[in-house]
């Protein structure tokens, strides 16, 4: 309990600056829509004349951004990013920071097992990516309400936040489970970061064409998609599954690895 | 019972030596002194007992139990000074020292605040503001709040101020009068000496010699170095007790070792420039201990 709260306290800075970041987007955001939806169809008009390449660059490529959940829809693109960039960035850190500050011959020697570590930081760790969650759901829900004239779309934003928790623990356990294998704070940044740029180009190539379309197991970016989960759609067994996969195998993965290594100086 | 017993511990990093076949025991109530030169296997030894690194070949015991195997249960009895200090710089020093203490079954905070007035601890700084001797403070009242039973210490003077050093070897000799054991690791060979009662001495990873201090304090080297002011042949040193005798036309130095007297007398028969008697270095003392095994 103490680990958790040492590292609660250790993030709460950053993971208020993600929030306030979060909160401050959603409203940014909302406010273009206000204008956008004021132009009415013309918006539309003028999307339909940009090159598909830039439209799935920007994510606008399937929705009416006139309609309020059309561009919120638009909108999660973004959150996934972050929110993927947010809980890899944690992951990676959170771990190897013990070694990078020379503070692992600190807690190491206690009498805590390597395991209760692992367990106390990814229990932080979690409750870092929950408040970020809920933060933007909460925010979501607010400030779209506000501007929405139609109908509520927060079933749909609940569900698009769903799909988001799920999105953040995979690249939490990426984070974890690079810094276990990296053993330093500098290679377990760059290289979980890597990942996530290099799945999130792919995710954009596979719309871009449709040939590749069967690499998307590949790319968590591919599994949870606004498009699909709006408007009554659901979310697919198959990646759910997948996602599990992914986050069983890291995190067992980090357990094993902290358990044996060497400690550096 | 054997406090620390450590059999044929070996650990290699990758291929580099860390420690060959160490092997000693620490008994209950003394204190035992680590000794030798900078990488020599020290730290690597003090780290496999605590888990922080796991050994190659050989293994550990403390209390009675495997190092590795009953780590976190044989920690809450152990406190530990490691050779550099780093904790959490954001981190105010009374804030390091509770979060260390929340780790331990037991309410530390009156030992706490008795150790940071004894070591003249400033506990409402933020630790990156402090200096390195300052940090060592820290550490020593991290390691000692709880008041273990083993105690270990990773070269701790350093960066210590002479009247630090001196509160802090009364600290140490108070721990040990109340009951615990200590492994004190270290180059300096004097402070070994005036603090512990017996020593291993660690070389290349290998443990060459373990010994009593009174044994060790017997065999006390001086070194000598000597301006002549005539040239002079070696056999006009061949006297007891004399060892690494080198002799450059007017200048001798050698180690001597054994009754003061006979070698003041030896000397007083000839007209000197200079002389210089010191105590040797670590180094020569191994030198000597690799001749003598030889």
């Amino acid at each position: 309990m103490n680990i958790v709260l040492r590292e609660l306290r250790a993030n709460m800075k950053a993971l208020i600056i993600w929030c306030v970041m979060q909160v401050f987007l959603i409203y940014v955001g909302m406010l273009k829509y206000a204008g956008m939806a004021e132009a009415g169809n013309s918006v539309n008009d003028l999307l339909a004349g940009l090159p598909e390449i830039f439209k799935t660059m920007f994510g606008l490529s399937t929705f009416d951004l006139t309609h309020v959940g059309g561009y919120y829809g638009v909108f999660f693109l973004y959150f996934i990013l972050l929110g993927s960039i947010h809980a890899v960035m944690l992951g990676a850190v959170i771990i190897s920071k013990e070694e990078r500050d020379k503070t692992a011959d600190f807690l190491l020697t206690k009498p805590v097992s390597r395991v209760r570590i692992i367990t106390s930081k990814l229990v932080a760790a979690l409750i870092n990516i929950v408040a970020f969650n809920l933060t933007t759901l909460i925010a979501s829900i607010i400030i779209v309400d506000m501007y929405n004239q139609g109908q509520s779309i927060t079933g749909d934003i609940i569900k698009l936040m769903i799909a988001l928790f799920i999105i953040q623990l995979i690249f939490l356990s990426v984070g974890v489970g690079t810094a276990v294998m990296t053993r330093n704070t500098k290679k377990a940044t760059s290289v979980s970061t890597a990942v996530l740029l290099i799945t999130f180009i792919l995710s954009m190539a596979i719309d871009m064409y449709s040939k590749i379309e069967n690499l998307k197991y590949l790319t968590p970016f591919k599994y949870f998609e606004a498009r699909q989960l709006m408007f009554g759609g659901q979310f697919e067994a198959v990646f759910i599954v997948l996602s599990a996969l992914i986050v069983i195998v890291l995190v067992t993965v980090t357990y094993i690895f902290y358990k044996k290594r060497d400690m550096q100086v | 019972m054997h406090i620390i017993e450590i059999n044929q511990l070996t650990k290699y990093y990758g291929k580099s030596r860390g420690i060959v076949d160490v092997s000693f025991n620490v008994e209950e109530g003394e204190i035992f002194g680590f000794i030798g030169p900078n990488g020599a296997g020290k730290s690597t030894t003090i780290r496999t007992l605590l888990a922080l690194i796991y050994p190659t070949s050989g293994s550990a015991k403390i209390f009675g139990k495997d190092c590795i195997q009953y780590g976190p249960e044989i920690r809450r009895e152990i406190g530990y000074l490691p050779s550099e200090v780093f904790y959490y710089d954001n981190m105010k020093v009374l804030d390091v020292l509770k979060y260390s203490a929340s780790f331990y079954n037991k309410d530390c905070k009156e030992r706490l605040y008795e150790l940071a007035d004894i070591m003249d601890l400033d506990l409402n700084r933020k630790v990156n503001d402090l200096s390195y001797g300052n940090k060592k403070k820290v550490g020593i009242v991290q390691g000692l709040l709880h008041s273990p039973k083993l105690i270990i210490l990773d070269e701790p003077t350093s960066g210590l101020d002479p009247l630090m050093q001196q509160k802090f070897f009364d600290l140490i000799h108070e721990e040990n009068k109340k009951g615990a054991t200590i492994l004190f690791s270290s180059h300096i060979l004097n402070e070994v000496q005036k603090l512990c009662h017996r020593v291993a001495i660690i070389k290349e990873g290998k443990i060459i010699k373990v010994e009593d201090i009174e044994t060790l304090k017997q065999s006390n080297y001086k070194k000598f170095r000597i301006d002549m002011t005539d040239t002079i042949t070696d056999t006009y040193f061949d006297v007891e007790g004399v060892t690494n005798l080198s002799i450059h036309d007017q200048h001798v130095t050698f180690l001597f070792s054994g009754d003061i007297n006979v070698i003041i007398s030896q000397l007083s028969q000839k007209r000197l420039k200079n002389l210089i008697v010191e105590e040797p270095t670590l180094d020569e003392i191994f030198m000597h201990y690799y001749v003598k095994e030889a």
